[in-house]
């Protein structure tokens, strides 16, 4: 073997394992930004659990105990961003992607369900918007509503955004969709229970708000949140 | 299959061999000999450098000068400037060592670099070396003798030196200085496999005999050192390299006289390959230089061409989708800077890559200042090559290739 040969086969194996250690470290720091996507989950997931069960534990009069800060947590908007770039970086086949998805809308249920119970009881007002998007191409102006979305949840405090991926296989979802009637025309809000299909533009996804929304909230310019 | 982002992984692959076959080489036998050359030649033959010159007012005295300092017997020296019909005061200033004894100075109608190369080999008719050196290039004073030692190997034909850009003084020239020190590395490492495909008009040397057996500069597209290495190739005459041969050349210093200089090499390198050397791409005859760099040249100056313009789109399409997707909603929060989180922070695999790449070639450059040892500072110089260098590049490799689809030329100056 003459020496270019041999240094073309030096070459190769030095190239293989480069590229394998690189390969290796990129899947290893998704692999961390999805446990920590889990950890959080996990986290908050209790954290709705023990809100459910002080709402039973006291029935109908956890209201002193619940402060407003805990119930309008930022914690499932930070939660859906760092999903929804974790989403943009495996591909929305993912399986573990599809899984935490499919975790993360049974937490936005659970947790709409219960602010729709304390809403009620303890005259919280908050302002929820179920939203529901598609990614696979089926929806041409999700991005810009989506846009839309996450501008008014950082700017009005007051909204509580829930966000689904319409095409989601998860039975607690279907039934969401049939119990709201939702059609597959995307995207689709039910913004304080009303229904309101397309996204044309922020002035006319507003007017969809109630009026003291805008009256009474301080608009943010800055947050916690992506 | 073979859409952008493939090829892009595959040109990434391919740089990432290649840089590495390039380390092992250097690390290799061959090339580790090379760098323990000496100056101990025991011979001097006669040697005739001939300086072509077209308006070069400012820097033939400086040149002449350099020559004129060259640690050589000599008797065994003679320099020969040619000035190539100059319209500015070339003339006037060439005139002053009109009767130093060692210097010939030629005047003729402007023909061409190559044509004032030609005519100065001819005047030079009993020499046993002929050296080439631009009217814009500087030599250090033991470059001759370092250079000569490379002859003692009769199999050697031609030798090429170690060049860096003159006292370098703004990003633009701090960038080819940092580049030209990469490229000394370059060329002592392909030298060791014979694969150099260019003898640069700054300080080159070739035995006489190699113009008798393949005949005299041609136009060459506007890049004739670089026509006559692959007729040297072609013709199978071994090519030199000396690392301790140092000269220095100008470096444009505004990036429109770069992107006209650049173009003029590369679309002389693809013309020469595509019309006049089609045949040494991937022929096994031609060693590593048939089979590895002529074609990783062709396919690296497209490829790199091609991204950048899919780049360029990409980018403009999201700026566009951003627009669409961010109209109506107030610039305040649009401009407002997101908290930084490790989380979102876009490690890629190709950006490590990418990476590895870079930290490979800043590795080259600091082997080049060693074995060269060229004088000057490269931190500043690496970093205006990390700044700039990827973003002025693709410009001439573009206009490079439209040129010679479209069949354009242009005029050196």
């Amino acid at each position: 073997m003459n020496t270019i040969t041999r240094n073309a086969i030096i070459a190769l194996g030095i190239t293989l394992l480069i590229v394998g250690t690189i390969v290796y470290t990129v899947h290893y720091i998704n692999q961390q930004r999805l446990s920590e996507i889990n950890t959080m989950q996990t986290q908050l997931s209790t954290d709705t659990l023990s809100l459910e069960t002080q709402f039973a534990l006291l029935e109908n009069a956890p209201c002193q105990d619940i402060s407003s800060d805990t119930v309008f947590s930022h914690g499932l908007s930070t939660l859906g961003d760092k999903l929804a770039f974790a989403e943009g970086r495996l591909g929305s086949r993912d399986q573990q992607v599809i899984e935490l998805k499919k975790e993360y809308a049974l937490l936005e249920i659970r947790d709409y369900l219960l602010i729709q119970k304390l809403s009620t009881t303890c005259h919280i007002t908050p302002v929820t918007v179920l939203y529901f998007y598609s990614n696979t191409g089926d929806c041409s102006s999700c991005d810009r509503a989506g846009y839309a979305l996450s501008y008014m949840r950082k700017t009005y405090p007051r909204i509580r955004v829930y966000s689904f991926d319409y095409h989601l296989d998860l039975g607690a979802l279907k039934t969401l969709i049939e119990v709201k009637k939702i059609k597959p025309t995307l995207p689709a809000f039910v913004i304080q229970r009303k229904r309101f299909y397309g996204f044309t533009s922020l002035a006319r996804l507003e007017k969809e708000f109630p009026k003291d929304l805008f009256a009474t909230s301080t608009a943010t310019s800055t947050g916690s949140q992506k | 299959m073979w859409g952008p982002n493939t090829i892009t992984y595959v040109s990434f692959f391919i740089a990432l061999y290649f840089e590495s076959f390039l380390l092992v080489t250097f690390l290799s036998e061959p090339a580790r000999k090379r760098r323990l050359t000496e100056r101990n030649s025991n011979t001097a033959p006669s040697v005739a450098i001939i300086v072509p010159c077209f308006n070069e007012e400012n820097t033939i005295a400086s040149t002449t000068e350099s020559l004129l300092k060259l640690e050589y017997p000599k008797e065994n020296l003679s320099i020969i400037l040619v000035d190539d019909g100059s319209t500015d005061n070339t003339a006037n200033v060439m005139a002053r060592y009109a009767r130093h004894p060692r210097i010939s100075i030629h005047t003729k109608e402007n023909g061409g670099k190559h044509t004032a190369l030609n005519a100065g080999i001819r005047i030079a008719k009993d020499a046993d070396i002929i050296g080439c050196l631009d009217a814009d290039s500087f030599v250090e004073p033991d470059a001759l003798g370092f250079a000569i030692t490379a002859f003692d190997r009769p199999e050697v034909m031609a030798t090429t030196s170690a060049m860096s850009v003159h006292a370098p003084k703004n990003l633009i020239q701090h960038m080819q200085y940092a580049e030209y020190i990469f490229g000394i590395t370059m060329r002592h490492i392909l030298s060791s496999m014979n694969s150099l495909y260019v003898t640069p008009g700054p300080f080159s040397l070739y035995r006489m005999e190699v113009f008798k057996k393949i005949g005299y500069f041609s136009h060459g597209y506007q890049t004739e050192d670089m026509e006559m290495a692959l007729r040297m190739q072609k013709a199978h005459m071994l090519i030199e390299n000396s690392p301790r041969v140092r000269v220095y050349t100008k470096a444009p210093s505004t990036i429109t006289a770069l992107i006209k200089q650049r173009m003029r090499w590369t679309s002389g390198f693809l013309r020469n390959m595509l019309f006049e050397y089609r045949g040494l791409i991937g022929n096994p005859r031609y060693g590593v230089l048939g089979i590895g760099v002529l074609p990783l040249s062709i396919f690296s100056i497209i490829t790199v061409a091609g991204l950048f313009l899919f780049s360029v789109f990409q980018i403009i399409s999201n700026m566009i989708h951003m627009f669409i997707v961010s109209r109506g909603i107030p610039l305040s929060y649009i401009l407002t800077p997101h908290t930084f989180d490790w989380f979102y922070f876009p490690i890629t695999t190709l950006l490590l890559v990418g990476i590895v790449l870079m930290s490979m070639t800043i590795i080259f450059m600091i082997i080049g200042k060693q074995i060269s040892r060229t004088p000057g500072k490269l931190t500043k110089s690496t970093a205006s090559y990390i700044l700039l260098y990827w973003i002025i590049s693709p410009i001439w490799l573009v206009r490079a290739i439209a040129d010679t689809i479209t069949n354009t030329h242009h005029t050196w100056r």
